[in-house]
């Protein structure tokens, strides 16, 4: 699926557009009309437009229903760029193009990647869970701020799996940050600081 | 427009009450003098909740796009109601009516889950529980100045022991509320900055939230406050003043991959740690910044470890080496 798309489909939506090729690509694309469903839905909420019954969908079980929640949809990485051979750069390297409608995923796109910082700590060769805790020496308290300019090129056929995998922890991260429990900060005070709230009204 | 009579008269009340002085506050038996720091976050904890408000204001980044966003507090027949909006893109909206709070967002159904705090860009501690900053944090009274056009308050939250960043808040002489927020790391350098453009503080509720109709808010989602997972691992050095507020394995959205997870927090500043399996090579540790996030990454050949947070690098360093097998 193309930013493109999913732009001329919002705007479609917003009913600032009438190609007839979306309307046949709607038709027949599920995906597609998928987003179509649920950009009708939050247009329809914000504007309290919303049916009375509202169909959402969520599975039975554990593993479905975390996979259901409200996903941010972010650009999946091209599958080409995996298995090709990428000549070294050591710049920035854009990661995703910014999008017009995706707000949330095009706000996270990394724009600078700033290269990876080389620590001196011995190599470890034991499975991860049974290692002792590794000791990366000079990096204790009293740090020396890491300086910008020791960046190295990275092996080219890391690179892509890397950006992956990073992009979708920051927008992991992002997503439960806002969804935190922030009763939980402190679990046995909850009771107390709701009578605070009381006493100051 | 009625709002702007209301607002000048309740600005006109708020005025007539002598500036210089300020209450002292006594929380759980103990006393706070007037102009310390104590009193003055309680203070501004008061505001947050118990006052009428509007404030627009803007976030700002490093090499990104300024996010301007509106908030909206005030209590209705005794229940508190917020709405948090981001003004710029397709936009997202949030509203809480007392412990439900409700998300609108573009590529995705409305949903709600059960809370008193939206996680927002200002600091959720603020709202909840100030004074357990102190628990990481040192408290320092700095002078008045000049912010948002009003005479403000400084105050800097520093890190005890320099794992995080320091904070340094400008408050509302009258009302305690926030006015500025600057991140600020080692060097000096802003990582983030909150500046309030507009407040407006109101006598009565914001009208704007009669138009919220409660019945056609989505109804709470249980699933998105699961109980906790034990994991085979523990981190074994986390900075003070935090605390594990969650752990789970979940699937990240965007890779589809699994990563068993570990959120921290203070209530100033949320860190993620993920353990995740992995293909490449083993890496010396590297990091990389994105906005006002640190994502920090090594990994042995088998699994890697990746500590994401508005941190210096150097703090998940220790948080990802200190990692070990649970006892």
């Amino acid at each position: 699926m193309t930013q493109s798309k999913f732009e001329n489909l919002s705007a479609f939506v917003d009913g600032e557009q009438s190609e007839q090729k979306l309307v046949d690509e709607l038709c027949n694309d599920a995906q597609l009309s998928a987003k179509w469903q649920r950009y009708h839905i939050a247009r329809d909420c914000l504007r309290n437009e919303l049916p009375d019954e509202l169909q959402l969908d969520i599975a039975a079980n554990v593993a479905k229903a975390l996979e259901n929640e409200p996903a941010i949809v972010a650009p999946v990485a091209d599958k080409k760029e995996e298995s090709t051979t990428k000549p070294f750069f050591g710049q920035v390297i854009p990661m995703f193009r910014q999008g017009g409608q995706f707000a949330v995923a095009a706000s996270v796109a990394i724009a600078v990647i700033l290269g990876y910082q080389q620590f001196n700590q011995p190599e470890v060769d034991a499975p991860f869970n049974a290692a002792p805790t590794i000791a990366v020496s000079g990096i204790q308290g009293g740090l020396s701020p890491v300086s910008l300019e020791q960046t190295r090129a990275l092996p080219a056929s890391n690179v892509a799996e890397q950006k992956r995998k990073m992009n979708a922890m920051l927008i992991d991260h992002q997503q439960q940050v806002r969804m935190k429990n922030a009763e939980s900060l402190s679990e046995d005070e909850k009771e107390k600081s709701e009578d605070k709230v009381d006493d100051q009204k | 427009m009625p709002f702007k009579k209301i607002f000048m008269a309740a600005m006109l009340l708020i005025s007539s009450h002598n500036v210089s002085s300020m209450q002292g506050a006594v929380i759980d038996g103990v006393t706070y003098p007037a102009n310390t720091p104590e009193a003055w976050l309680l203070k501004l904890n008061q505001g947050l909740r118990t006052l009428n408000y509007q404030l627009s204001f803007v976030v700002i980044h490093a090499n990104s796009q300024l996010k301007p966003y509106l908030w909206r507090h005030s209590i209705v027949d005794e229940v508190e109601m917020e709405h948090l909006s981001l003004l710029n893109g397709p936009g997202s909206e949030i509203f809480r009516i007392d412990d439900k709070i409700s998300y609108f967002e573009p590529n995705s159904v409305p949903f709600s889950r059960q809370s008193r705090y939206i996680n927002g860009p200002i600091p959720v501690q603020f709202f909840k529980d100030p004074l357990k900053l102190k628990e990481g944090y040192d408290l320092v009274l700095v002078g008045r100045s000049r912010v948002s056009g009003r005479s403000a308050q400084q105050l800097r939250i520093v890190s005890k022991d320099g794992s995080h960043y320091g904070t340094t808040i400008w408050l509302d002489q009258e009302t305690g509320l926030l006015l500025k927020l600057d991140t600020v790391d080692a060097a000096g350098n802003l990582v983030e900055q909150l500046q309030v453009t507009s407040l407006n503080v109101f006598e009565e509720p914001d009208p704007y939230f009669e138009k919220v109709d409660e019945s056609r808010l989505p109804e709470v989602n249980r699933l998105t406050n699961l109980p906790g997972t034990e994991h085979a691992w523990q981190i074994n050095w986390i900075p003070p003043g935090m605390k594990i507020i969650k752990q789970d394995i979940h699937r990240l959205a965007a890779s589809k991959e699994i990563v068993e997870y570990v959120m921290l927090s203070d209530g100033l500043v949320d860190i993620s740690v993920y353990i995740s399996k992995t293909q490449s090579r083993p890496e010396d540790g590297g990091w990389v910044r994105h906005e006002s996030n640190t994502l920090f990454s090594i990994n042995n050949g088998a699994l890697e470890v990746t500590v994401v947070g508005k941190i210096p690098p150097q703090t998940a360093n220790r948080i990802a080496t200190s990692i070990g097998p649970s006892n």
